[in-house]
């Protein structure tokens, strides 16, 4: 199918960007049109406008500094994938990327525009509430940051006002004695995925966890942080009977998730029940030191 | 697909009752309605527009029918809504209970969907179908806190 008639419009730099987004209220920004376009061509989404964000240069490039690696809206899938500072200083990042969609659709889509996009089945926003990281955004009026926890707000809804564009995304570099991982389950690799957790815990003197984030996709309106997981785990011993006890408690207690044909609700919760287990057991034997 | 639960109200039973006859109190529990108006005894016509997201906000065509009305315990609210994208229809029980001073309203759906949302959006009904209740639910519970005072 066809999309409907829109107007286009193809600016150089991002000042420009955001004066037609400014003026043009109707306008939707064009990133890597992985979903826009879809949506388009089936006819469900019409926006009166396109603001094409692709020959922007400067929103593109993966740069690094005082502990924080700075992601460009428009930096493909791609190029975050086979980027060698995201696999050793953001490594549950790296490990999420492979699971995104196929190859194709990695080599177009952006990392602003899933961030932006925020389909509560997505990777992305899930790995940025693990990591804990800084969304940049930007109007005519000038940049906020905003972090990832506050910037996800519903089903396809974040802290975006109108005429704002997502210009970068910010995570930390990797602390010491600090595992990940990344896990989902989808029938085919590459469908969007039933569940799917991002974990990233940090041990301190005694072999206890200091600091632990888990992050759910695909149970809720946007990416869960499961509270009572990680609260169940801080200040533990990373332990089997720990690790169990924390998934238990996220699958019980931290979602209530969809039923839909491709999953009922109670195997959701199931499916956060071993993925959570498998995450926090891999994160925490790479946490003290075992080899990924 | 089947979408229930309970929620508090406040107001006397008999009060929410009437309220909730009210087309204009009605709207307010379906967000996007932009017209709602009584055609007959228990019979209410309107349109309402939905988008979630990146997808356009699409117009439906809306009929609400009641039935099985036991004043001011019960009635089932039968759904029939159409537009380009799609179609909803179903029933939707509605018990009102009395406890302390308020109303637990207690909900059951029964909902089919079908046409393209239903193709294209299968994944997302039960998310969205849920968060339009929460949402109606909400803005209900001020509207009659507003109008109950």
């Amino acid at each position: 199918m066809k999309p409907p008639p829109f107007e286009y419009h193809s600016p150089t730099s991002l000042a420009e960007a955001l004066a037609v987004l400014a003026d043009r209220t109707d306008a939707k920004p064009l990133a890597g049109g992985q979903s826009l376009i879809p949506a388009m061509n089936f006819r469900l989404a019409a926006p009166a406008a396109l603001v094409d964000l692709n020959r922007i240069d400067q929103l593109a490039g993966i740069t690094e500094s005082e502990g924080r690696i700075r992601i460009g809206a428009m930096t493909r899938h791609r190029a975050v994938e086979r980027d060698g500072r995201i696999a050793a200083r953001a490594p549950l990042l790296a490990e999420a990327m492979p699971h995104i969609a196929h190859p194709q659709i990695r080599s177009r889509g952006t990392i602003g525009g899933s961030l932006a996009h925020a389909d509560p089945a997505a990777e992305l926003p899930a790995v940025m509430v693990a990591l804990d990281a800084t969304l940049v955004l930007q109007d005519g009026a000038g940049e906020r940051r905003i972090p990832a926890t506050e910037f996800f707000t519903g089903l396809f809804a974040t802290a975006l006002r109108p005429g704002e564009l997502v210009t970068a995304v910010e995570v930390p570099a990797l602390a010491p004695r600090t595992g990940w991982a990344f896990d989902e389950f989808s029938r085919r690799h590459g469908d969007y995925a039933l569940v799917g957790v991002a974990v990233m815990l940090s041990l301190r003197g005694q072999g206890r966890c200091d600091r632990v984030r888990i992050a759910l996709l695909s149970v809720g309106d946007g990416p869960v942080l499961a509270g009572s997981a990680m609260e169940t785990l801080q200040g533990t011993r990373p332990t089997p009977e720990a690790i169990r006890e924390a998934a238990e408690r996220a699958a019980r207690e931290d979602i209530a998730p969809p039923s839909d044909i491709h999953a009922s609700e109670s195997y959701r919760r199931q499916l956060v029940r071993v993925l959570t287990r498998r995450a926090l057991t891999r994160a925490a034997a790479r946490a003290a030191g075992a080899r990924p | 697909m089947i979408v229930e639960g309970t929620y508090p109200l406040p107001g006397k039973p008999e009060a929410v009752w009437d309220l909730l006859m009210d087309p204009d109190v009605l709207a307010k529990a379906m967000p996007g309605t932009r017209t709602l108006t009584r055609t007959g005894p228990d019979r209410y016509e309107g349109t309402m527009a939905v988008g979630i997201g990146p997808i356009t906000a699409a117009e439906f065509d809306l009929v609400i029918t009641l039935t099985d009305v036991m004043r001011p315990e019960s009635y089932t609210m039968l759904i029939d809504s159409k537009g380009r994208f799609g179609f909803a229809r179903g029933a939707a029980r509605v018990v009102l209970v009395a406890g302390g001073d308020g109303t637990a309203l207690e909900y059951r759906a029964d909902l089919q969907v079908g046409g393209k949302i239903a193709g294209l959006g299968q994944r997302l009904l039960d998310s969205v179908s849920r968060m339009m209740i929460r949402q109606g639910l909400e803005a209900l519970q001020r509207e009659l806190a507003a109008r109950l005072g």
